[in-house]
């Protein structure tokens, strides 16, 4: 980047700024936030929703700040009449074309047309007309589209390609009648969508939103025959302070615990105690294919949103995945064997609920394969948001609560376990116990920082009692991708490799709370927190290796005897399935 | 190893030698204006006619087709050149008045005036 | 006496004037009258013939031959000598081996060919498009032959540069500056691209050239490609074309097969190739950037510039887009030089224009004539007028981005920059003449609904605003306009000029502001007095049976609603409730018995 300084002049004020940016970022450091929709540090720019227009002298048009390169000299206004009156009806064109429902809208209060319409000082509309209309998309397992609250500012579809990878969405139609929508306007349900929900975080409007399972919960919430089980994932509590308007990055796991008690949850169990249990699995997995030889790279599994797009993509590294289930779904189905026999409870009255920052586990808590004993393992899945939601509208003082604790065995976790939620994070919880069974000793130094960090594909070497393990690190599904095709042009270059479906880890997962006003969607710094979060609660930690973790070795004990036990890989241990919904090339097919 | 300029007239000569071969000298050549829009206005059937008289045994005429000369609202227009004398075009050309060109101006030098575009 | 019937062109540019063609006009026409010659031989006016410097011009056909520098004193020996005893007059003979204006050589048709200057179109209807002899006889690739041989690419790029010749998609931007700038990008590959997604609504220019004179265009790009560093090019055409398409792909074909596309052309070092692209007919794939998105396989839609494609164009590499008549103006520019090139034309305009000449005019056509030409000239000398004694109401130049001009503009030359002092664009060549029987709200709307619904939905204000700016405007028409009207179209439309991401947002308000510019007494009649001058609004007219009605009952019986009644013989009465304003029985009235009012 270029770093000459040049003189621009913002509305009659001289300032220094770096050459070689946009309008919009020279204004950014002058103190000026220029309002904005369709632009988004983290994609490309778009230019679309001209919200961001300001005047410069010499130029006929309005120039979009978003796009518009700044030059030595350059004198901008942001503020004239004329700017702000053409900026107020771009905002009024918009908010025409939208519906009037913000009261019951599910983003009321949390939306970012709101604001700009109250910023914009809408108090009168101009030129109210007719309305586009297209029915809601209900049918995916994760994400509901409503194309009527879209404003095309295309922030979705740029998520969705550049940084998801996955080219799902895209507008069709032309001008008023434009929408966003998968190929052929299919369905979600049989589209090639991950349900990684990411559109969902950047919509700046309730055009996407995830399933709503809040209602169905609360029902069964209240219903005394049966027996009410929670999880929550490592991420949730890094993030759930922020919909209750706490600073980024404060740990609220005690005061999750005693808010879904106060719910109607009997039982509060923590994932991480699952994602202990995946490490011994998967540590296992990958000591065994390291010993007989393959198939390698052994990959990650935890991801339900990786696990759609790899069956959709990269069918061909089926072997390649390990069979480990999610921790979510390894948890769920010990809930309804080993916990419930322990507790002598019929596995049919027991509700097992999960709390995720992914809207991909809705779609996988609903896969057939990971029934257990004939029943569905986790019943009601519930993002970050929703659960959010269900503790203000329930009434509790989620702020001032007092901090509880697990419940007990299923609650006890390493300092492992809780690092799943960042990208790495896997990779580093499975190196601490690996080298361990590996080498026999203890590794000293145990974090990880090569496969730490933002960096979208971030490689690793650990050496093992003389051997090299080459690890890999992805995280969101296009840096998937690149990896992935580094796999494809290489099959030996790595050994064992994670990958997450979103940016930063579960982190940044799809169910996330919604960026507050005045940050942005997955800003880098928020999600810099919420890892941060993460490592110091596996700092805090006595226990910070999973084979440490003494719950998860009484398990083994009293149920499954060891890793990969037949026990094990009836409860713990699945298997994916190619998945070629339309719009995918079968790899069979023969071009002519 | 001749220049591009050099190999360039040489095509063009070769062109030439090529056209005339196909009866260019011919004393009177014909031109049925064949773009999207005289086919539209029927040139197609022009053409046939004029293709079946030259089967049919038409002698000294070259036929050729050409594009659009912007003559929207006369379309389609047919063309008859003659060594030594002014080019005549006729507009609003059908397989009738087609069939008139060739018994009247091409075997009978007579220009029919109405129909001229002048 | 046996005379030819010659025809006697004079050259009416405006150097041959100054150097006394009004004259010899005079002269010749005395000493025709002398031979007794006035039925024989006829004189026609033309535009500029270009051969300024050796003016003044009389042309004698058949024969073509062009007499320069001609004086009064010479006209007698002419007439006597060459239209008399036939025998043309060696001294005052000039040999010009232009490319262009070759149709003098073959038309008479000069009532409509005088004012008009062939640079573009010089081969269209004189060749067949389908025969590559035909475009090699007339110098065909000869200026492909003379860039790769004889001329550094700098050396080319200069050329076009110096010319004067400037985008004829409608902006005017410098083609050699565009050039210029992506011969200077170090990047490779390059590209060339062919606009030929011609979109305004009854223009056919792109259509018309490609198909009378397809090689043009392949020479014309394969310059532009060894001037630039480009090895392929790509033609983006829409698939509406078929002809068009079909006599392209034969084109190139053709020249591949002469070694004029491919490898190592002419012997040189210089490789090239063309591909075709086919456009699935959006508006908005006319725009640069969307055309690039379209050929590269992504939803058309425009991308905001900085970078422009001859920096970052086709797949991220340095591009050169130009549209078809552009194009083809390139190998007239380097055979006959960009010295000549610029005589032609304005101070800032250089060369001719094609125009698609539509609407109320006698001769409808595809027309090109030198720049500065004004539109009176256009629509009354080469269009002949407006037909059946109606009065000239409107121009509407630059199709749906473009604005309509009232008579007091009618002396407006036409350059890309007096068409936008006058409030319109240059555009891409449409051009429609309307006469008083258009409703100048009804114009408005058509080219609104047109650009709204070719919106390709990427930015706010095109998208969203001209939505609104068409309801409103329907809403006129309809008869339910409200006070204020007007001057939200103004605000819209004002935001929507200057705010939009490309060029179909920024110019979709131009018929609307144009109008309400030059006729908004007619948008203030459709408003606050519920009425339509041209009559053409169905919601603000009505039928009237007057006392002509000899009671036939004709209307009685064609009326789909009932709405007329009346006994026969009995002058009839239409119920105006009931009356759908169909028009039927205005259309069978036979006694002019039923008026619009």
């Amino acid at each position: 980047m270029d770093t000459k300084k040049i003189t621009i002049t913002i509305n009659d004020k001289q300032y220094k700024v770096d050459a070689g940016q946009t309008i919009m970022q020279a204004a950014d450091t002058c103190g000026y936030r220029i309002p904005r929709l369709c632009y988004h540090p983290k994609l490309s720019v778009e230019g679309a929703c001209r919200v961001c227009i300001v005047q410069v002298e010499g130029m006929k048009s309005f120039v979009a700040s978003c796009c518009y390169p700044v030059a030595d000299g350059m004198k901008i206004y942001t503020n004239t009449k004329e700017i702000r009156q053409a900026r107020r009806d771009i905002v009024e064109l918009l908010v025409d074309n939208h519906p009037e429902d913000c009261h019951t809208c599910e983003r009321d209060g949390n939306c970012e047309l709101q604001r700009l319409v109250y910023s914009m000082g809408i108090r009168h509309r101009h030129f109210t007309g007719a309305r586009k209309h297209y029915e809601k998309d209900l049918s995916g397992a994760s994400v509901i589209r409503d194309p009527d609250k879209c404003i095309l500012c295309g922030r979705c579809v740029r998520m969705c390609s550049e940084i998801q990878g996955v080219h799902c969405l895209g507008q069709a139609y032309r001008g008023f009648n434009t929408v966003v929508m998968p190929a052929y306007n299919m369905p979600f349900a049989e589209s090639v969508c991950s349900c990684c929900g990411q559109c969902i975080n950047v919509c700046p409007t309730a055009a996407f939103v995830e399933k709503n399972h809040t209602q169905e919960l609360f029902e069964k919430l209240n219903d005394r025959s049966v027996v009410k089980v929670a999880q929550f994932a490592p991420s949730v509590r890094a993030a759930i302070g922020e919909a209750f308007g706490l600073p980024v990055g404060r740990n609220m796991e005690g005061q999750l615990v005693a808010a879904l008690r106060r719910l109607g949850f009997d039982y509060v169990f923590d994932t991480q105690f699952s994602a202990d249990l995946t490490i011994m699995e998967e540590g296992s997995e990958l000591l065994e294919r390291l010993q007989s030889g393959g198939p390698l790279p052994l990959i990650t599994s935890c991801s339900s949103a990786w696990m759609k797009y790899m069956e959709q993509f990269y069918p061909e590294f089926i072997e390649n995945i390990s069979t480990c289930k999610s921790p979510m779904s390894m948890a769920s189905a010990l809930f309804k064997t080993y916990w419930a026999e322990k507790m002598k409870l019929d596995p049919k009255k027991l509700l097992s609920v999960a709390v995720m920052c992914c809207t991909a586990k809705k779609y996988e808590a609903a896969r057939p394969e990971l029934e257990v004993q004939g029943l569905r393992a986790t019943d009601i899945v519930v993002t970050t948001r929703e659960a959010a939601w269900m503790i203000k509208s329930a009434g509790i003082d989620f702020v001032n609560i007092r901090p509880e604790k697990f419940d007990t065995p299923l609650g006890l976790s390493s300092g492992a376990g809780t690092i799943f939620g960042v990208t790495g994070g896997v990779m580093e919880a499975a190196i601490r116990t690996a080298y361990e069974l590996y080498t026999g000793e203890t590794l000293i130094d145990i974090e990880v920082n090569d496969i730490r960090g933002l960096k979208g594909v971030k490689e690793g070497r650990v050496v093992m009692d003389g051997q090299e393990l080459r690890v890999a690190v992805a995280h969101g599904l296009g840096n998937a991708h690149q990896l992935m095709e580094m796999v494809r042009a290489d099959r030996n270059r790595f050994q064992f490799i994670e990958i997450m479906g979103c940016p930063g880890g579960c982190i940044g997962g799809g169910g996330q709370p919604y960026a507050t006003a005045n940050s942005i969607p997955l800003d880098e710094e928020c999600l810099k927190c919420r890892a941060q979060a993460l490592y110091d609660l596996d700092r805090s930690k006595t226990i910070r290796r999973s084979h440490d973790n003494p719950d998860v070795q009484r398990l083994y004990r009293e149920f499954l005897g060891r890793p990969l036990s037949e026990k094990s890989h009836e409860l713990l241990h699945t298997h994916y399935h190619a998945k070629t919904p339309r719009g995918i090339v079968s790899p069979n097919l023969k071009v002519v | 190893m001749p220049t591009p300029l050099e190999l360039i007239r040489k095509k063009r000569a070769e062109a030439v030698g090529r056209i005339i071969g196909k009866g260019y000298l011919s004393t009177k050549r014909v031109y049925v204006g064949m773009a999207t829009c005289e086919i539209a206005a029927g040139s197609k059937d022009v053409m046939d006619v004029f293709q079946k008289a030259v089967s049919r045994g038409l002698t000294d005429v070259y036929l050729s087709q050409k594009g659009c000369a912007g003559r929207c609202n006369l379309e389609p227009t047919v063309e008859v050149i003659e060594a030594g004398k002014s080019p005549v075009k006729y507009g609003r050309v059908d397989r009738e008045r087609a069939q008139q060109i060739i018994d009247r101006h091409l075997k009978n030098g007579e220009i029919i005036q109405e129909w001229v575009i002048d | 006496m046996n005379v030819t019937p010659y025809r006697i062109i004079l050259c009416d540019g405006t150097a041959c004037i100054n150097s006394g063609a009004r004259a010899l006009a005079t002269a010749l026409r005395e000493q025709l009258e002398r031979h007794g010659l006035t039925e024989q031989v006829t004189i026609g006016l033309s535009g500029c013939l270009g051969m300024c410097d050796k003016g003044p011009i009389l042309v004698v056909n058949p024969g073509y031959t062009i007499y320069g520098r001609v004086t009064e004193k010479d006209i007698p020996e002419i007439v006597q000598e060459h239209l008399v005893k036939g025998q043309p007059i060696a001294r005052l003979a000039i040999q010009e081996d232009h490319l262009y204006n070759r149709f003098f050589r073959v038309f008479g048709d000069a009532k409509f060919f005088g004012k008009q200057m062939r640079i573009t179109l010089r081969n269209c209807g004189i060749i067949d498009p389908e025969n590559i002899d035909d475009y090699l006889s007339l110098r065909g690739y000869e200026a492909l032959a003379k860039a790769v041989g004889e001329m550094t690419p700098e050396q080319v790029v200069a050329e076009v540069e110096k010319s004067g010749l400037r985008g004829r998609g409608g902006a005017g931007f410098p083609t050699g500056r565009k050039w210029k700038l992506t011969a200077a990008e170090k990047a490779t590959p390059k590209y060339v691209i062919c606009n030929a997604d011609e979109g305004d609504p009854g223009a056919f220019m792109d259509r018309s050239a490609i198909e009378g004179d397809p090689h043009t265009v392949v020479e014309g790009m394969a310059i532009g490609a060894y001037a630039i560093g480009a090895s392929q090019g790509f033609i983006y055409i829409r698939a509406e074309y078929p002809l068009a398409i079909r006599r392209i792909r034969r084109a190139i074909d053709d020249a591949r097969a002469h070694g004029l596309l491919g490898q190592n052309i002419l012997g040189s070092n210089f490789s090239f190739d063309i591909e075709i692209r086919l456009g699935a007919g959006a508006f908005v794939c006319g725009e640069e950037t969307a055309l690039i998105h379209s050929v590269e396989g992504a939803r058309g839609m425009p991308r905001p510039r900085p970078p422009y494609p001859a920096v970052a164009g086709l797949y991220g590499q340095p591009t050169v887009i130009n549209n078809v008549e552009t194009w083809a103006n390139i190998p007239v520019i380097i055979l006959d030089g960009a010295n000549w090139f610029r005589t032609v034309g304005t101070e800032t305009s250089k060369g001719t224009k094609v125009f698609a000449l539509a609407g109320k005019v006698v001769n409808t056509g595809l027309i090109e004539v030198p720049m500065g030409t004004t539109l009176r000239e256009i629509i009354y000398d080469v269009g002949g007028g407006i037909p059946s004694g109606k009065c000239f109401k409107s121009v509407q130049t630059g199709g749906p981005s473009g604005g309509c001009l009232p008579e007091q503009y009618l002396d407006t030359p036409i350059d890309y920059e007096s068409l936008v002092k006058a409030g319109s664009i240059m555009g891409s060549g449409g051009m429609i003449v309307i006469d008083e029987d258009s409703c100048m709200v009804d114009v408005a709307r058509f080219f609104l609904e047109f650009t709204q619904d070719e919106s390709c939905g990427k930015c706010t204000p095109c998208r969203e605003g001209t939505k609104r700016m068409l309801e409103i405007l329907t809403r006129i028409t309809d008869g339910k306009g409200q006070p204020g009207d007007i001057e939200k179209l103004e605000r819209l439309g004002g935001m929507i000029r200057k705010s939009s991401l490309c060029g179909l947002g920024q110019s979709a308000p131009n018929p609307v502001l144009s109008t309400i510019k030059n006729f908004r007494p007619e948008y203030e009649e459709h408003i606050h007095e519920k009425k339509c001058r041209a009559k053409v609004c169905k919601s603000l007219l009505h039928y009237e049976i007057i006392e002509k009605c000899v009671g036939c009952g004709a209307c009685r019986r064609v009326c789909p609603v009932g709405a007329i009644t009346g006994a026969a013989k009995s002058r009839h009465t239409i119920d105006q409730d009931k009356c759908v304003r169909c028009g039927l029985c205005f259309n069978t009235c036979k006694f002019e018995a039923i008026a619009k009012a």
